[in-house]
């Protein structure tokens, strides 16, 4: 009976939506690093630490506020358990350990084994429980039994919590272990370096009624300070046999100093592109709106040129490390990822529906592009995806795996070609319009409620003042263009109005056209 | 006198577009390439040609009045190399070559062609456009490669054209409906643009260009209305 109601919560519990997403949302909170609120919780956790711990050092010689102590001992206590209880909770799933003994003994015809469940479940949350982390964790909470005076000193264990907050702190640990055997092989020499010269220390000195080192105690006190290079001076050997073991251990101990220094230097510059990529890629799942360009080779290096000078957020990905590098050195967020891999994007943690602005496949090799095109399309079906074709004969390969624009170099060199010949007035004139390097630019602005609540009519634009030509609006409603609109024409929001002038000059009209409300 | 003439050096993607796009204004479109093997393509009639070729030998054959030169070989070293040996024997040719980035279209210029297309450059100007000016990209790509009937045509004013002595910023537009003046080429051909400082005062003399956007129709109205000849 106990057993059926067991299992049947078990499966409940397992199928039931809102109890997992509650699961997953605590998990998310307590332990998972890209979760966006978990900062607060982490903030909050290290405030309560730093509370506690001046508490327990004013509380040294001075008296506290009472209603201050009762917090730090009880309410951050409490605080600290609720905690350890919730990551107790989402570390393992009973349910799912139940539940996966209940169909494999029924898938085998068996009745089914809630002991050997439980002892499974057992093990897992002691193991948990037995984890460096739970360990601090729990003494951290001891605190709570502050008439115990012994106890009180765990308040310290609250400072080992911060790891548990604070990434660097974890990336640092991480770092050293690498280096793992080093440190010992060097724990281990330093340890027989200062045994055995403080054996020969006291064994040289004890016996001298002059010396200050009198004890074994004192003769590790001295070998430690002296091998470590700190050298206080407060204990000092007065034989000549005493100073020979003294200088053989500050030889040992510019060895041991050197050793430490390299090893940790090293350790760091090794793991230092990893730490760093890490660090970026964090940053890049927190990005909105960027472009992302797969592939950095000449015409993407021009394209993200001429976006940055419009402010626009750029990643570029690439599977060839040197142009990883070329764009590193342009100053670019690159990641040395293959844009043709699904991984790649779950990896980076991107979501391409909600911060990627435009996907750019520019490798100049239709082969990649229509590798990456197919990629982002299985992920997401709408992005806006442009990409380069290099060869015409390729286009319905390209077309066929979804990508929206297509820029064939050759086709525009053509055209280019065809309209100078024909009319070279109109293309020097487009041309200056398009290029960066005449102060005459063409540009769009869109129409806002704020525009259309001020300006009515494309008459009351005002933008002769402004010596701004209005080539026209691009009306939203049917998707036409109105070239050279009449005045009487109704603005609404979500147009836009093509606008050709000195730069500035459009700037100042699109400011005028926004901030007129406030100025009446 | 001979027929208009397009001479495309270079046998490639390039070159063949090019064609495509210049045979509807040159009568004669003839391929230049360095590799013989190449010649047996039909569309278009080919000759060979070596970098190290004395152009003095056809020298009498081109009429730079009526002839346009594309360089397009791939090699920049090789396109600027060619581009400096055909100036050098033709002063006045027409010459349109394409370099593959801004730096070796400057060479490409010193070398003496008379416009030079920067293929990444222009591209990556195109591929921005796309992304950053969606709505004006498309007008202007529908004005400049004529999928509309919105055009960009030049007007020059004669002699007895009717706004000749007019200030220019003082034409009243709204008798010539539907055109949008964009600016003003002198007879040097420096062009500015139509509220240019310089232009605040400026008198419409004969031999100014204007440059003007609007409907094939309007355009023509608008030069019936002036009396211009072209």
């Amino acid at each position: 009976m106990i057993k059926r109601l067991i299992i049947d919560t078990a499966y409940f519990l397992q199928t039931s939506k809102n109890y997992q997403a509650k699961k997953r949302f605590f998990y998310n909170l307590l332990e998972n690093n890209n979760y966006r609120y978990k900062r607060y919780i982490d903030i909050l956790m290290i405030t309560l630490i730093f509370i506690s711990v001046s508490v327990l050092i004013r509380e040294v010689k001075y008296h506290v506020n009472d209603y201050l102590l009762f917090f730090s001992n009880y309410v951050i206590s409490i605080i600290f358990f609720i905690e350890y209880i919730f990551r107790l909770w989402v570390s393992s799933s009973i349910s799912e350990v139940i539940v996966n003994r209940n169909e494999h003994d029924s898938f085998l015809w068996r009745k089914t084994n809630l002991f050997k469940a439980f002892t499974i479940v057992f093990k897992l949350k002691f193991k948990y429980i037995l984890s460096v982390r739970a360990m601090i964790d729990l003494l951290a909470i001891l605190p709570f039994f502050h008439e115990l005076r012994l106890l009180r000193i765990f308040i310290l264990f609250r400072v080992f919590k911060l790891f548990r907050y604070t990434k660097s702190f974890q990336t640092l640990a991480g770092v050293l272990a690498t280096k793992k055997f080093e440190f010992i092989t060097l724990m281990m020499f330093s340890s027989i370096v200062i045994f055995v010269s403080s054996v020969l220390i006291y064994v040289m000195e004890a016996n001298n009624s002059n010396s200050p080192i009198n004890t074994f105690f004192e003769a590790i006190y001295w070998s430690i300070v002296t091998i470590s290079t700190v050298g206080y001076g407060d204990v000092t050997p007065i034989t000549n046999e005493g100073r020979v073991v003294a200088m053989l251990v500050i030889i040992a101990g510019i060895a041991v100093l050197a050793f430490t220094t390299s090893l940790v230097v090293s350790a760091f510059t090794e793991r230092l592109d990893e730490i760093k990529e890490v660090k970026t890629i964090e940053n890049v799942s927190k990005l909105k709106n960027f472009y992302l360009v797969c592939g950095y080779e000449n015409v993407a290096k021009e394209v993200v040129k001429k976006l940055l000078k419009n402010k626009s957020k750029i990643i570029v990905l690439d599977d060839d490390i040197s142009r990883v590098a070329n764009a590193k050195a342009d100053g670019l967020t690159a990641l040395h990822y293959n844009p043709g891999s699904v991984q790649s994007y779950s990896k980076l943690h991107i979501n391409i529906e909600t911060q990627v602005k435009a996907v750019l496949c520019l490798r100049e090799d239709d082969v990649s592009n229509v590798y990456t095109a197919l990629t982002i399309r299985s992920i997401n079906r709408d992005v806006f995806i442009l990409s380069l074709l290099m060869n015409d004969s390729n286009r319905k390969k390209l077309e066929f795996a979804g990508i929206n624009n297509l820029v064939y170099p050759q086709k525009i060199v053509g055209l280019m070609t065809k309209e100078f010949v024909g009319k070279p007035v109109a293309f020097e004139v487009i041309h200056q319009l398009r290029s960066e390097y005449s102060n005459i630019s063409i540009d769009e602005i869109a129409v806002t409620d704020t525009i259309v609540e001020n300006f009515v009519t494309v008459g009351d634009l005002g933008n002769k003042e402004f010596r701004v030509i209005v080539l026209g609006i691009y009306k939203k409603e049917n998707d036409s263009f109105l070239f050279n609109p009449i005045d009487s024409i109704l603005l609404e929001n979500g147009d836009y109005i093509i606008a050709i002038g000195y730069s500035i000059f459009i700037k100042e009209f699109e400011q005028h056209l926004k901030t007129r409300l406030s100025n009446a | 006198m001979h027929d208009k003439t397009a001479l495309i050096f270079g046998f490639n993607k390039y070159a063949f577009e090019i064609a495509e796009h210049v045979k509807s204004s040159y009568k004669n479109v003839i391929l230049y390439s360095q590799n013989k093997e190449d010649m047996n393509d039909k569309e278009y009639s080919f000759k060979s040609f070596d970098l190290s070729d004395d152009w003095s030998s056809i020298e009498k054959d081109i009429d730079t009045e009526n002839f346009i030169a594309f360089c397009t070989i791939e090699d920049d070293a090789q396109n600027i190399f060619l581009t400096i040996s055909l100036r050098a024997y033709f002063k006045d040719l027409m010459i349109i070559a394409i370099a593959s980035n801004q730096e070796n279209a400057n060479k490409l210029s010193m070398a003496g062609a008379n416009k030079v297309i920067p293929i990444v450059e222009t591209t990556a100007d195109i591929i921005a456009n796309i992304l950053e000016l969606p709505v004006s990209n498309k007008v202007i790509h529908d004005i400049l490669f004529e999928e509309s009937s919105l055009k960009i045509a030049q007007i020059k004013i004669s002699e007895n054209c009717s706004i000749k002595g007019e200030e220019i910023l003082s034409l009243d537009l709204s008798r010539y409906e539907g055109i949008i003046i964009l600016s003003l080429m002198h007879e040097d051909m420096s062009s500015e643009f139509i509220y240019s400082s310089k232009l605040k005062d400026h008198v419409l003399t004969t031999g100014d260009t204007l440059v003007v956007v609007g409907y094939e129709n309007d355009i023509e109205e608008f030069k019936k209305l002036i009396g211009s000849e072209s």
